[in-house]
């Protein structure tokens, strides 16, 4: 049972790597198949809570993944409406975790995404994402740290966050005026796969994520726990797969799919020191959260509303990055930026302190 | 007889395994199987006669689990 539970692991790691890389030839930014970080804050750009021209698409992957989750955990019956579990210190660490992901340009897929393109500069986003990972299990979740236990919720709470994915991919394929998306060569936004094409391959990932529960964190987490390297295989894989992907396309194609190098990455920046900083808060934030964003979206979809709220923190935190100046852009951290990090690894650390040290025990 | 044991929040499960330390039963931590649950948290995994009457409490007691010819057999679920 436990062979072929990596095996299933691996095999969708295998064809989430390739889905990555072939998102890009169909369309999407480059080394940008997949961005939970940066497709959320393209929708919420394109919902008008931020007004940055160059970052507003309604992305129908984040949609799939969800609605992905959300099939597969009602076709197997684990589809569970429950929450409860301190939902608004989640939206704030899931806010700074987003502040985090914005000053690397991406979440840790990603990283991984970026890697597989030879972005070496998410070698060093790495070096902190799991710096920080081991910060939060050794230093809070093992002595202690806890958002208390979540409650079953009322069905319709659970089903909210799938329904919402619907009502954004009617506005998008509707188009109505209000809806905003970048014109053609304004930027990332307007890099972007079919329709049809991103919706299937987000359906696909949430899918595989659910049945596998892929988590970038947890994968870590679980190494430095129980020295159980299951979750990360899942990870690896989808590394591999997109490297191999990744070089096979730039073999037979006119276009550069793997570029070896720190200068010259498609949406990066080469400041390593905030690289590193950046993901060292996500994967703190993250570790405390219980879960990576990819892993948030699956769960939201499983019914947990927890999740659902952290999903929202995300996506007011992409506003607020492009609304103060607070993301990087290939030019590099802004200032601005640069504040916005330190005072999320001191707001999530004050939350880990306070949830591990500062409670009477049960 | 193998139990296994999950906790809605992974505190439950250090105290879990702080009991079972105490109580002398061989037990172990570890990410809950997927077979149990779609959830990524933890669990506690011991050793314990057929018989073994679970009196353990807490609020963060979500199910337990026997496992008998290589299923899990729920006992107990919150």
């Amino acid at each position: 049972m436990k062979k072929n539970e990596k095996l299933v692991i691996i095999i969708a790691g295998i064809i989430i790597g390739i889905i990555a890389s072939v998102l890009v030839v169909f369309g999407n930014p480059a080394n940008m198949g997949f961005c939970i970080a940066c497709f959320l804050r393209d929708i919420a750009g394109a919902l008008g809570l931020h007004r940055a021209a160059p970052v507003q698409y309604i992305r129908p992957e984040i949609i799939g993944i969800i609605l992905g989750s959300f099939g597969a955990a009602f076709a197997t019956k684990e589809f569970k409406a429950q929450g409860g579990s301190a939902p608004l210190t989640r939206f704030v660490i899931a806010f700074f975790v987003m502040i985090g992901c914005l000053m690397f340009l991406g979440c840790p897929f990603r990283m991984i995404i970026r890697l597989a393109g030879g972005d070496l500069n998410a070698l060093i986003g790495l070096v902190g994402f799991v710096l920080g990972i081991g910060v939060g299990t050794f230093v809070f979740l093992n002595k202690g740290y806890s958002l208390k236990r979540t409650y079953a919720q009322p069905m319709l709470d659970g089903i909210i966050m799938p329904v919402i994915q619907v009502i954004v991919f009617a506005l998008l394929v509707a188009a109505p005026a209000f809806i905003f998306f970048s014109e053609a060569g304004a930027g990332p936004g307007a890099k972007h796969a079919a329709i049809a094409i991103s919706l299937v391959a987000g359906l696909v990932v949430g899918v595989l994520a659910q049945r596998t529960r892929l988590c970038m964190v947890g994968g870590f987490r679980d190494l430095f726990l129980f020295k159980q390297t299951k979750l990360l295989l899942g990870f690896f894989a989808i590394f591999v797969s997109a490297l191999v992907t990744n070089v096979i396309l730039t073999v037979v194609t006119d276009a550069t799919y793997f570029n070896f190098a720190f200068a010259g990455q498609p949406v990066a920046h080469t400041d390593g020191v905030w690289n590193f900083l950046g993901m060292f808060l996500v994967g703190f934030g993250c570790i405390l959260l219980g879960g990576c964003p990819l892993r948030q979206l699956v769960l939201s979809g499983e019914g947990n509303t927890d999740s659902a709220i952290t999903v929202l923190g995300l996506i007011v935190g992409a506003a607020f990055c492009h609304n103060f100046g607070l993301a990087s852009s290939a030019d590099g951290p802004t200032l601005n930026g640069k504040i916005a990090v330190i005072i999320g690894i001191v707001v999530v650390a004050i939350i880990g302190v306070v949830n591990t040290y500062c409670k009477k025990e049960a | 007889m193998i139990y296994v044991v999950t906790f809605f929040a992974h505190i439950g499960t250090i105290r879990f395994k702080r009991y079972c330390d105490k109580e002398k039963l061989k037990a172990k931590m570890m990410p809950v199987p997927r077979a149990l649950s779609s959830s990524c948290g933890t669990c506690v995994q011991f050793e314990a006669d057929d018989d073994y009457e679970f009196s353990y409490e807490s609020e963060e007691l979500e199910e337990v689990v026997k496992l008998i010819d290589g299923e899990y057999v729920s006992i107990y679920k919150a």
